[in-house]
C-alpha cells in the first residue's frame, strides 16, 4: 500500500511537470518561429549556417558552407557522433551540429568539394538521416 | 556525514551495474563506456560499434542479491530508428551470453549463463520516455526477470555543448523480488561525451547510479 501512494504521488507529479513543460516547448516554439526571420534562419528554406569562431575562420578561408537539416538530433550524443564522423574527412574545415535549429553547420576546405549523397552516407554511419542541403548562398540566408 | 555516505554509496555503485541505458549503440567506429548500478546489481559495459546498427563489447555483472558475478559479451542490435525533426525513437535488441561465477563467499561451482532483452525509447529535447525488459539464465545461480519503464523531462532545453538535466521516474518491476515494484525518481545530467544518472530507490532504499562516456 505504502509503495502504492509513493508510486502514485510521484506519477501525479511527474504528469503535471510533463503537461507544464508540453505547454511551454509549444510557447518556445511559437516565439522561435517569430523570432526566425532576424534570427538565422530563412523564412522559409530552413535554418542558416550558425556561425562559430571556427566557422568564421573557415569561411574566411574561403571554404563552401553547407548547411543540412538532420532528423533525430535531439542530444549531445547525436551531435558528438556527427563531429566524430564528419571531422575526419579532410574535406571538412570546421563543423557544428546546432541542437536548437536541428542543423549540421559545415564549412569545407578551400578548393574542396563533398556531394549531397557523400553528406547523407555519412550521417548515416553516424546514425542519423539528412532531410534537406542547402550550400552557398542559401547555407548563409543571403539567396534571392 | 550524510553527504559523504551517500557520495561513497554512488561510488560503490558506480564500481559494480544492469541493462544497458542511454544509446546502447554509437556511431561507426565508436567507443562506448557503460556504468550501471540499480537495487539489485551493478555492471560495467564497455562496447564497441563496427556499424551504426549493431555494437558489441565485454560486460561484467555483479548480483548483489544472488551473489554471484557474469562475465560475458553483450552483443546489441539498433532493429529500428524513427527520425522526426524533432523527436528519435529506437528499438533494440540485446544479448549476452558467458560464465556466472559465485561472488562473497558463494560456493556454487561456475556455469555458462545467458539473456537477452529489449529496449524501447522515445525522445525530444524535452521529453522522454522508454521501457526496458531482459530476462537472464543462469543455471544454478538462478533465473531472473525485470522489466523497467521511464519517464522524463528536461526543464530547460540546452544547445549543443550545454550542461543539459533531467528529470525522470523510473518504474521497474521485478517479479522474483519480495518488493517486486519499485519506483525510482533520478536526475540525468548530460554534458558533451559524458552522461550521468543519480537516483533513489523509494522502495527499497537504495541509490541507483549510471553513466556513459562516450568517446
Amino acid at each position: 500500500m505504502n509503495l502504492l501512494i509513493k508510486t502514485i504521488v510521484m506519477t501525479t507529479a511527474l504528469c503535471s511537470c510533463l503537461l507544464s513543460t508540453a505547454q511551454e516547448h509549444h510557447d518556445h516554439e511559437e516565439a522561435n518561429s517569430s523570432y526566425a526571420s532576424h534570427s538565422g534562419h530563412g523564412a522559409s528554406d530552413g535554418p542558416v549556417l550558425t556561425r562559430t569562431e571556427d566557422i568564421e575562420s573557415a569561411l574566411a578561408d574561403g571554404g563552401e558552407p553547407i548547411v543540412a537539416d538532420v532528423l533525430g538530433v535531439v542530444c549531445d550524443f547525436c551531435a558528438l557522433a556527427m563531429n566524430k564522423i564528419f571531422s575526419k574527412r579532410e574535406e571538412v574545415a570546421a563543423i557544428y551540429v546546432d541542437l536548437d535549429t536541428k542543423a549540421l553547420n559545415l564549412v569545407l576546405a578551400p578548393g574542396a568539394s563533398m556531394s549531397d549523397q557523400t553528406i547523407a552516407d555519412l550521417a548515416v554511419e553516424a546514425g542519423y538521416r539528412i532531410a534537406e542541403v542547402r550550400r552557398g548562398d542559401a547555407a548563409l540566408g543571403s539567396a534571392s | 556525514m550524510t553527504a559523504m555516505r551517500t557520495a561513497l554509496l554512488l561510488t560503490l555503485g558506480c564500481l559494480i551495474s544492469i541493462v544497458t541505458l542511454a544509446r546502447p549503440v554509437s556511431y561507426t567506429g565508436g567507443w562506448t563506456v557503460i556504468g550501471e548500478s540499480d537495487r539489485q546489481s551493478s555492471a560495467v559495459l564497455v562496447h564497441h560499434t563496427p556499424a551504426h546498427q549493431w555494437s558489441a563489447g565485454p560486460r561484467i555483472e555483479v548480483n548483489r542479491d544472488d551473489d554471484f558475478a557474469l562475465y560475458s559479451v553483450q552483443p546489441t542490435w539498433l532493429a529500428k530508428r524513427w527520425f522526426g525533426a524533432d523527436y528519435q525513437g529506437n528499438l533494440y535488441f540485446f544479448g549476452g551470453a558467458g560464465i556466472a561465477s559465485g561472488t562473497n563467499g558463494n560456493p556454487l561451482d561456475d556455469r555458462i549463463a545467458g539473456y537477452g532483452g529489449v529496449m524501447a525509447d522515445w525522445e525530444t529535447r524535452s521529453r522522454f520516455a522508454s521501457y526496458r525488459a531482459r530476462y537472464l539464465g543462469a543455471s544454478h545461480f538462478g533465473e531472473q526477470f525485470m522489466q523497467a519503464a521511464r519517464v522524463g523531462f528536461a526543464p530547460y532545453e540546452g544547445d549543443t555543448g550545454d550542461l543539459h538535466t533531467w528529470l525522470m521516474l523510473e518504474i521497474d518491476h521485478r517479479p522474483s523480488d519480495s518488493d517486486s515494484v519499485s519506483a525510482t525518481p533520478l536526475v540525468r545530467f548530460f554534458k558533451g561525451p559524458l552522461l550521468v544518472e543519480a537516483g533513489y530507490n523509494l522502495t527499497v532504499n537504495q541509490p541507483l547510479f549510471n553513466f556513459t562516456y562516450r568517446f
